[in-house]
């Protein structure tokens, strides 16, 4: 490892996020309310200690960053982000522990949504403001957000772009990285500007517009309302949002492809197809559970309901209009299941991704050939195109670690007296980035009712999570430490 | 396919099965119960049927067995010694219909221990025998099928221990079965035998240790009494059931070079290391939660009802000495990953095994090591042999099945009405083998409440985890069926 060289890029990225404590100061200021106080001690802070950062390092060229410092930055950068995020929340005394601050800031970064919040509304706008626009620097990924900012880091970007983007390959639309990553952030930029302005457009004010978009384009969950969109009954709203977390949860090279003129970009993707036919049984089989058990008196509302939770569970936003914890067992299970499969890789979306399991049934299928053909060359293929034999491994891999660190959550968070629903579903909601579980922990209860020992295991499933377990679990092994 | 093949083993399968009723008549007989006239009917009807098969496969040839008959045989197997095992439960009128008939015959012999009865110690002896017994033959169906037959088609990383069975790497199937079969029958007669003196000497019944014994060398789980081997209430006798339970569930392939005086090969063995290492600090972990939350106040008392009920769940029996869903949360959820977990290979306990465990874990870890690495090459040696890329794909895929037909499993049970609960840890413990499950499938409850629906889909999952999966779903596929 490059002691110094990793020092001086973690001061850049620590000096972003305190930075960007701005925007929320402007609201409290604004508004005369306390929270200002405690923004300007953040960020003096944050600031600070960015400053001792920088200096072993500051002489340091970034060519020599290698693949060892990637992991190591990103794992770092991600837990320095909560760290700092929580500050505000502390330092204002809107969590009572400081493990309920870093919850509520590893959340918003790794873009989960779940709170330790029983009254929201109670908190000043500053603060609310604030654990939205973590969200949405966490969405497209706080490197990638660097990135596009700085583009003397792009020199060894790819080594840090890799550890963060979600998906089983990391997708260049450029074959520059600061490029790259510019085009992401303006895509991800525009969407927003287009939610907020429909939202507006609509009746909502610019707060709630603003914050809603960003908790939307984030797949992030976070609403400054106890009630979240539920609190609207608003069709209009719901439908909006619907069609911006569903599109949110899509690969965002799609997007650029399709903005670059290619109009059939979406339709030929094979990812975005099946995420397409998962979406729609999903609301199929949870519209007729509905109706059949009689949750709802009418097709209408149980397609409505279905469709809005749906979308938000499998986009891993979390955001809420009707409380499933009442929702028959299929239909829990079915949310659950979401809550693993997740997004689309190179989306905002968390979870395991469309594509890996795209992938693992190719797998299973051409295991099927090989046993009844022992003799025959098999190849897995994904949009026509044969997919690396090494990939195919990784995925599988993934997906046993990723349940590996599923049960031992559970495990964990039982032991630590949670029942076993509340525990398994908040492990589903928190690993997959979600938000809103079952049991205890169910769309209309917050996190806050669990012990603090839980709450840092929580934080611990969503940070894996984000950062698609690899990238953190490497800061545990030695090996990577070494020079 | 080959129809006359497939037919004439059918032929010798029935006519094993209807013979094997002659013991659970002489109970019948002995006891003067009517039961005997149930029995001497399945035993005429499944002797035609077994000579009409006879007939049907007359000039077999058993020179061209392919991989799709052995698949074909072995699945048609259970089913068939499930639909004649059913007859006599049918015809004496012990359950209402005969899905439940079905049911109790399907969880003897697929070893699952899961029961249709409410009351259970109002049945004659005969048909309490013939629940045992069905356990016991499908127990020694396992061991050949396992170590024998499932070696030579190659499914699931059944690879990684093919050397393992003595002398047989090079000889075809027939030939094998039949030595392989005879030298662990052996060894599991004589494990059988021994429990039954130990059992007895400790002052039970012959009738009761015989059924013991058989359900607990099979790891089945179906008692002749109510409240299972908590009835006793004896140290004695959970302390030996406990200890053959966990001998059960360790691969035959060891215990019968033991016998020849290998004194040292379960210490040497790396899957046996990992069972035990498993059931160890699940015993543990299970006597620490017991004795802090005040279920047991002395250690000795919370060892011996953890440790019961932890082997009896790791190895799928489903004996209880205790009513577990009034323990901790936490031992709920080791218990539901117990299930997935289960035996060894080579047992006659069900789950995904040690083995693939251990070979799964490899897999992460040399993936997480090339991620530091990218240009590495990082061989996963299990059992000191170097998993070929066919072996790792054929693990992975296993695992990404098993939990797919969980999934699928347990929507399917709740989407028939069963609860969240009862829904997944009931499609864990079919798919398992293990038998009871939580809510309204508990220790102390029974499948008689479950609809009838649901019960066809746990036969189903019962079938396919004690197939380990592939043999049942290939035959779902076209091909197999083709001349």
């Amino acid at each position: 490892m490059h002691f110094r060289l990793v020092s001086k890029v973690l001061s850049l990225l620590s000096a972003t996020v305190s930075l960007s404590m701005v925007w929320p100061l402007f609201w409290a200021l604004r508004d005369g309310t306390g929270d200002a106080h405690a923004f300007v001690v953040s960020m003096v802070f944050g600031l600070t200690f960015s400053g001792l950062l920088f200096v072993p390092g500051w002489r340091e060229p970034y060519k020599d960053l290698g693949v060892k410092d990637g992991y190591i930055v990103v794992g770092l950068t991600w837990l320095i982000a909560s760290t700092i995020g929580a500050l505000p929340y502390y330092l204002h005394g809107c969590t009572s522990s400081f493990a309920g601050a870093f919850f509520e800031a590893a959340s918003g970064f790794t873009t989960t949504g779940a709170t330790v919040l029983a009254d929201i509304e109670a908190c000043p706008r500053g603060i609310l403001f604030w654990r939205s626009l973590t969200h949405w620097l966490g969405g497209m990924g706080i490197i990638v957000f660097t990135l596009a900012l700085l583009p003397f880091l792009g020199v060894r970007g790819m080594e840090l772009y890799r550890a963060e983007v979600p998906g089983p390959v990391a997708e260049k639309v450029t074959p520059r990285i600061h490029q790259t990553a510019l085009y992401l952030w303006g895509i991800y930029t525009m969407l927003t500007l287009s939610e907020s302005v429909f939202l507006m457009f609509g009746g909502m004010n610019f707060f709630e517009a603003v914050t809603h978009s960003f908790g939307t384009i984030a797949t992030g969950g976070f609403s400054p309302l106890n009630k979240s969109i539920g609190q609207y009954g608003s069709l209009y709203f719901e439908t909006v949002i619907t069609l911006f977390m569903f599109l949110s949860g899509a690969n965002f090279a799609l997007h650029y492809r399709f903005l670059r003129g290619d109009a059939r970009a979406f339709a030929r993707d094979e990812e975005f197809r099946t995420y397409v036919w998962i979406v729609l049984a999903s609301v199929g089989v949870i519209t007729v559970d509905l109706l059949l058990r009689g949750n709802y008196g009418s097709l209408w509302q149980a397609l409505r309901h279905s469709g809005f939770q749906v979308v938000s569970v499998m986009t891993t936003t979390g955001y809420i209009t009707a409380d499933f914890e009442y929702w028959p067992a299929l239909s829990q299970w079915i949310l659950l299941l979401l809550m693993v499969v997740g997004g689309c890789a190179g989306s905002t979306g968390g979870g395991v991704k469309v594509l890996r399991f795209l992938l693992l049934s190719r797998h299973s299928r051409a295991e099927f050939k090989r046993i009844l053909h022992p003799r025959m060359i098999l190849h897995v293929r994904v949009g026509g195109k044969i997919v690396d034999d090494a990939v195919v491994g990784s995925v599988a891999t993934f997906f046993v670690l990723y349940m590996t660190i599923f049960a031992a959550g559970v495990l964990t968070l039982t032991a630590l007296g949670l029942d076993v629903l509340s525990a398994l579903s908040g492990a589903a909601a928190t690993l997959g980035n979600v938000g809103p579980a079952l049991g205890v922990l169910g769309p209309m209860d917050n996190f806050g009712v669990v012990s603090e020992g839980a709450l840092w295991v929580f934080s611990a499933l969503m940070l894996l999570g984000r950062l698609e377990l690899y990238t953190l679990l490497l800061l545990l092994v030695p090996g990577t430490w070494r020079k | 396919m080959n129809a006359r093949l497939i037919s004439k083993v059918m032929a010798v399968l029935t006519g094993i099965v209807s013979a094997a009723m002659i013991w659970p008549l002489l109970w019948a007989l002995h006891d003067g119960t009517a039961d005997a006239q149930a029995f001497v009917i399945s035993m005429v009807l499944g002797l035609t049927l077994s000579g009409l098969l006879l007939f049907a496969g007359r000039n077999a040839d058993f020179k061209k067995v392919r991989i799709q008959d052995a698949f074909v045989v072995v699945s048609l197997s259970w089913v068939v010694a499930s639909v004649i095992g059913a007859l006599p439960y049918y015809l004496h009128g012990m359950v209402p219909t005969y899905t439940d008939a079905f049911y109790e015959a399907m969880s003897g012999f697929t070893t699952t221990g899961g029961s249709v009865l409410v009351d259970i110690e109002v049945h004659p002896r005969g048909l309490l025998f013939w629940r045992a017994l069905t356990h016991w033959i499908g127990g020694m169906g396992i061991i050949v099928l396992s170590l024998a037959i499932l070696p030579f088609i190659g499914v699931g990383g059944i690879h990684l221990y093919k050397a393992e069975v003595p002398g047989f790497a090079v000889e075809k199937l027939t030939p094998r079965l039949h030595r392989t079969a005879l030298r662990l029958w052996g060894v599991y007669i004589l494990l059988t035998a021994a429990q039954v003196v130990l059992l007895h000497l400790g002052g039970m019944s012959l009738f009761e240790s015989l059924a013991h014994s058989f359900s607990t060398i099979a790891t089945g789980g179906l008692s002749p009494l109510n409240r299972s081997i908590a009835h006793y209430n004896s140290a004695y006798f959970d302390w030996v059931i406990t200890f053959f339970m966990f001998i059960s569930g360790i691969n035959f392939v060891l215990h019968y070079r033991f016998l020849l005086g290998n004194f040292g090969i379960h210490g040497r063995d790396e899957e046996c290391r990992v069972y035990s290492g498993i059931v160890l600090f699940s015993i543990v972990t299970t006597a620490v939660v017991l004795l802090r939350s005040g279920v047991y106040s002395t250690v000795s008392d919370a060892l011996r009802y953890g440790a019961f009920q932890v082997v009896s769940v790791i190895t799928s029996t489903g004996f209880f000495t205790a009513d577990y869903e009034q323990w901790p949360a936490y031992t709920h959820f080791l218990f539901i990953l117990l299930m997935f977990l289960g035996g060894s290979t080579g047992s006659t306990a069900g789950g995904l095994k040690a083995l693939r465990v251990l070979a799964l874990a490899r897999l992460v870890r040399a993936e997480t090591v090339s991620s530091l690495h990218p240009r590495g090459v990082f061989p996963v040696r299990v059992r000191g042999r170097i998993a070929t890329s066919e072996a790792r794909a054929s693990i992975t895929t296993f695992f990404v099945l098993y939990m797919a037909i969980f999934a699928l499993g347990a929507a399917v049970l709740a989407a028939l009405g069963l609860d969240f609960i009862t829904a997944v840890s009931g499609s864990a413990s079919a798919l398992g083998n293990t038998g009871p499950g939580f809510g309204a499938i508990g220790p102390t409850d029974n499948f008689s409440a479950i609809p009838m629906a649901a019960k066809w889909v746990l036969c189903l999952l019962m079938l396919m985890g004690r197939l380990e999966l592939y043999t049942v779903l290939l035959i779902a596929r076209p091909s197999v069926w083709k001349g």
